[in-house]
């Protein structure tokens, strides 16, 4: 909201620099966006919140500076003489579109000469950016930006049959407005119209065909109550906003039309002539009357935490407007109808505060001390995070919404299609993607036009998997990528599953799967149950082609929920054994195609609970000596007992038993 | 035998050592040397120490010192020597030497995102605060979005254009303003303070809890906005709990984060889920800087939770965590956060 310094002076007498009055009112409400000086005097624009519709004037923001300083605030009382003639033999209207318009009022001036509006008043608006036109737009502008009320100025002889209809529009109907601009209307939006046509969009701007020119001699003024629902979605739909629309959206002071519409005909009457007609065609004539409201004592510094003395509570609430009935305990107070942001105990509290000012609360309260404990989920993130970066993995963010493209079906999680959004959150981008690994492709690909090598990048964030007609479910996922054997994400998350879950974990199920973007035979999941864990694998060379990646691409997810219904709080001392440990380095030829997790499950189970660990050594192949489809695996075992030292016979008996397991079981023969 | 020629037998041993040790080119010649000195048995300094016995006692500790000195030296000298002609026979040394020729070979560590960072930072605080976690969906109904945020239907929050609402089957076009359709569509959240309503609604009081994760709003992206961003989001619910406790937190809050002794600053603002409603800016290295918003939980909101706002009462406030961060580390442009680019991403190595 632009404010002349100059005009504002008809209100109040502000003897001040701006600036000292400018950091008052910021620290009352409104914001100081700039100060220019045009032609002379000082503009400052003012941010003005969407609650305060009273401020959307010079009259408003006066009113605040009155009561910040408690001066006197000077309001133009217009006082009109009239012609015998009444309105009512030039003039009805019918409301027939009360939803969108519940008040409408209308006078009418006949006998006026166009011409330019004089210097004080044309400087004035050229100050806040409006550009003059004629003496009677220029006086519905200035009233408009002096008390916030929006009025339009009809050239009477144009509306046929001497008869104004507020209606819905017809769909498609056509409109000219003042802009020259052709406008197709829909049924929800109101018309100020004759019985022929929609001379004006109620609210919004007027129609070229009915504006006032220098041809103009009698006028109707307009001064009506537009609903901000209404007017919103016009102005949005028809992408036309307008000083006039803005006002409406923001809720104007309904028992404030006729003020506005005698205020303009007043300086009509002064600039153009003319004369005007007795009497106000008023759609609606009650005034609106808002209840009153009780304010508490004891609530002021409840809410506050502070004290205000109670006849300063009631001193602001006056110079604000209200109607104060003060008692000992409790005020009722009656909100001035220009603001209807005033309905509850709440916001009587809030005007107080905010003129009495903030700065007077303490910043040095007692806060009571509690207790606050860290989540299990928050403790299993930072085992994820230092884990993926101890391996090297760089930490990303991406947008959690993706393009469509060959990326966009990658879904490891569901097939359902993804979910989508109307408006696209960046160009393209309106799949909820299911899986982190397209906006990890995406991440590999932007880091590849950058020549930037090696990447290793990790993500921790939510993918979106579609429930038929049900809520989406929101799942907590890591995603990894790098251009490094696919074992180094496998072993990461190895390592994840067993520090979060330490020994105690529940069992996985590992099994081959295959996903059309990964490739064929290489990409492992686990399961737990029927829910899948996590899965590795390298993306396939064609889906890697069709996106222009170079390199190899390694990628695994793992749903970090799942993880953390089975997190344990905190690693179990298991008492250190006194007894010396005997190590066994065992080197199995084996079938190329056996799992290492199967040959480590026979072990297990063959040498029981002497047998510490299992630890995969490597693995080697020599296909003269072994023969073909034949691998070498090197393993160490580790024997030990909790109660005895172990004898060799007893050691030799454990890897005895291995040994003839991994050979009935697998065919596993010992390498001398 | 007196302790001045002891001293001196040390000294021409030592000197021997030194000059014989010169002309020492071969791993055999050192272990040659090597037994003449240091032998068990029969070495030089096995000799030597013998005499000791027949030092006067009060000499004894003097020349005890100095036997040791030289031993050690010649043991040293030996070392040294090995070293020079390395091979086999060297000593064995305790695994690969150092190559100070070489840099260190340094372990390959990853970095963790600055607004992952920021998360955990303001986590950290606001525990030592009293504040619990808690986090909520991102894709949300209009209920914990609006509704019971009072923001009534006809607010321009809930403009269609304003916000990611998600596309179904039956909908084949965007949800209109004012066109009376039953409150069902979904929206990706335009604020953490959905949370908040989600924690009233089942938690019991008194709460003291922050919020955070991303957010969505249609903003074109440019140097300072983007589309997704992240929040924070704190609510404290309690029996009486004043705008002066409110302003209270905040400056501890923010003089924890910013390691100084911070002053709050309120100005006056609408949020519809707070009444008053503030902004709040803190005075840091000579100036104001906006640090968010907050206010006095709106009766309407406690009424929507089924909370009597006469028996309780309770604080909120929000902040963005973007700017925090891009504060903090230095990053000027707001879209470098959501590049990947490694070259950013390594820099925030902490």
């Amino acid at each position: 909201m632009l404010i002349s310094w100059e005009w504002l002076s008809d209100y109040v007498k502000l003897d001040l620099p701006t600036d000292q009055v400018v950091d008052r009112w910021a620290m009352s409400g409104l914001n100081h966006e700039s100060t220019q000086w045009v032609e002379g005097v000082p503009v400052i624009d003012l941010e003005v919140t969407s609650n305060r519709a009273d401020c959307l004037g010079h009259i408003g923001i006066a009113r605040e500076a009155a009561v910040l300083y408690d001066i006197a605030l000077t309001i133009p009382n217009p006082n009109l003489k009239t012609s015998s003639r009444s309105v009512h033999d030039v003039l009805t209207v019918e409301n027939r579109f009360e939803q969108a318009c519940p008040r409408y009022t209308a006078r009418v001036i006949q006998g006026v000469k166009i011409g330019p509006s004089p210097e004080w008043l044309a400087k004035r608006l050229r100050a806040i950016g409006v550009r003059p036109n004629n003496n009677v737009v220029d006086a519905t502008n200035y009233v408009m930006m002096e008390c916030g009320q929006p009025l339009h100025a009809f050239d009477l002889a144009k509306v046929k049959s001497n008869k104004i209809i507020v209606r819905a529009a017809v769909d498609r109907e056509n409109f000219q407005a003042i802009d020259h601009r052709s406008y197709v209307l829909d049924s929800q939006m109101v018309v100020i119209a004759d019985a022929q046509r929609p001379l004006a969009l109620g609210g919004v701007m007027g129609g070229l065909d009915s504006e006032v020119s220098d041809s103009t001699v009698d006028l109707l003024i307009e001064s009506a109550c537009f609903l901000p629902m209404a007017i919103r979605r016009t102005a949005r739909k028809l992408k036309l906003h307008s000083p006039s629309s803005h006002r409406f959206e923001r809720r104007i002071d309904p028992n404030g039309l006729d003020w506005a519409s005698m205020r303009c005909c007043q300086l009509i009457l002064e600039l153009a002539g003319g004369e005007l007609l007795d009497g106000l065609i008023d759609t609606h004539g009650e005034p609106t009357v808002a209840g009153p409201i009780q304010l508490r004592r004891h609530r002021v510094a409840q809410v506050l935490g502070i004290e205000v003395p109670w006849d300063r509570c009631g001193q602001i609430l006056t110079k604000l407007g209200c109607k104060v009935d003060s008692q000992s305990d409790c005020m009722t107070v009656e909100a001035p109808s220009f603001r209807q942001d005033l309905t509850r105990e709440a916001d009587l509290i809030e005007e107080i505060a905010r003129i009495h000012g903030y700065q007077k609360i303490p910043e040095n309260a007692s806060v009571p001390m509690v207790a606050s404990s860290r989540r299990p989920k928050d403790t299993m993130m930072h085992s994820v995070r230092a884990i993926a970066c101890g391996a090297g993995f760089n930490e990303t963010l991406n947008p959690s919404l993706i393009g469509k493209s060959v990326l966009d079906r990658i879904s490891p999680w569901g097939s359902q299609d993804p979910l989508t959004t109307w408006v696209p959150l960046l160009e393209g981008a309106s799949c909820l993607r299911r899986s982190l690994i397209p906006s990890l492709i995406a991440a590999r690909l932007h880091n590849q036009a950058q020549s930037n090598r090696d990447v290793r990048l990790f993500e921790t964030a939510n993918v979106y998997l579609p429930q038929g007609d049900r809520l989406p479910k929101e799942q907590f996922h890591l995603g990894c990528i790098s251009e490094s054997d696919p074992r180094v994400i496998r072993g990461v998350f190895e390592e994840i599953v067993q520090r979060v879950w330490g020994p105690e974990g529940p069992e996985l199920q590992e099994r081959l799967i295959d996903f059309d973007f990964s490739e064929k035979g290489s990409t492992v999941a686990w399961f737990y149950q029927d829910q899948m864990l996590a899965w590795v694998g390298s993306l396939s060379r064609a889906v890697a082609t069709s996106s222009k990646i170079d390199g190899s691409v390694a990628i695994g997810e793992l749903d970090l929920d799942l993880l953390l219904v089975w997190a344990r709080s905190v690693p179990k001392l298991k008492a250190l054994s006194p007894y010396p440990a005997m190590l066994r380095d065992l080197n199995f030829v084996v079938d190329e195609g056996l799992y290492w997790s199967a040959l480590r499950a026979t072990i297990s189970d063959a040498a029981g609970p002497l047998c510490k660990e299992i630890a995969f050594q490597e693995i080697y192949r020599d296909t003269k000596r072994d023969g073909a489809g034949k691998k070498r695996v090197l393993l160490t075992l580790t024997l030990q007992s909790d109660s005895e030292t172990l004898k060799s016979d007893q050691a030799e008996a454990l890897v005895g038993s291995v040994i003839a397991a991994c050979q009935s079981k697998h065919g596993a023969t010992l390498l001398a | 035998m007196a302790l001045d020629q002891f001293l001196t037998t040390l000294d021409g041993l030592l000197e021997d050592a030194h000059s014989s040790l010169e002309r020492v080119g071969t791993a055999e010649a050192l272990e040659e040397f090597r037994v003449k000195y240091t032998g068990a048995k029969s070495g030089a300094l096995k000799s030597v120490q013998k005499m000791l016995g027949s030092i006067d006692v009060k000499d004894k500790p003097a020349a005890g010192k100095r036997f040791n000195q030289v031993r050690d030296r010649i043991e040293e000298l030996i070392a040294q020597a090995a070293l020079r002609l390395g091979g086999e026979s060297a000593p064995k040394s305790s695994g690969p030497l150092l190559d100070p020729t070489l840099p260190g070979l340094r372990p390959r560590i990853g970095t963790v995102h600055p607004i992952t960072q920021t998360l955990e930072h303001l986590k950290e605080i606001m525990g030592r605060l009293g504040f619990n976690v808690t986090e909520g969906p991102e894709i949300e109904d209009q209920w914990h979005n609006f509704v019971a945020l009072n923001i009534p239907e006809d607010h321009p929050a809930r403009d269609p254009l304003d916000n990611f609402y998600l596309a179904t089957a039956k909908s084949l076009s965007p949800p209109s303003t004012g066109s009376g359709e039953a409150p069902a569509e979904r929206l990706l959240r335009s604020q953490t303070s959905t949370v908040q309503i989600r924690v009233m609604e089942k938690e019991a009081l008194p709460l003291r809890i922050i919020s955070l994760g991303r957010v969505y709003r249609p903003d074109a992206p440019d140097a300072t906005h983007f589309p997704m961003f992240h929040q924070m989001e704190g609510l404290w619910v309690d029996r009486n709990v004043t705008m002066a406790q409110l302003k209270s937190v905040l400056r501890l809050f923010a003089t924890s984060y910013l390691g100084g002794d911070v002053n709050i600053r309120f100005r006056p603002s609408f949020f519809p889920f707070t009444e008053p409603s503030v902004e709040v800016d803190y005075w840091w290295n000579g100036q104001w800087i906006e640090f968010g918003g907050a206010g006095m939980v709106d009766p309407n909101v406690f009424q929507a939770v089924g909370i009597d706002p006469e028996a309780w009462s309770g604080f909120a406030f929000g902040l963005g965590v973007e700017r925090l961060c891009m504060r903090r580390f230095g990053i000027t442009d707001i879209r470098d956060l959501y590049r990947s680019d490694v070259r950013f991403l390594r820099q925030f190595a902490t």
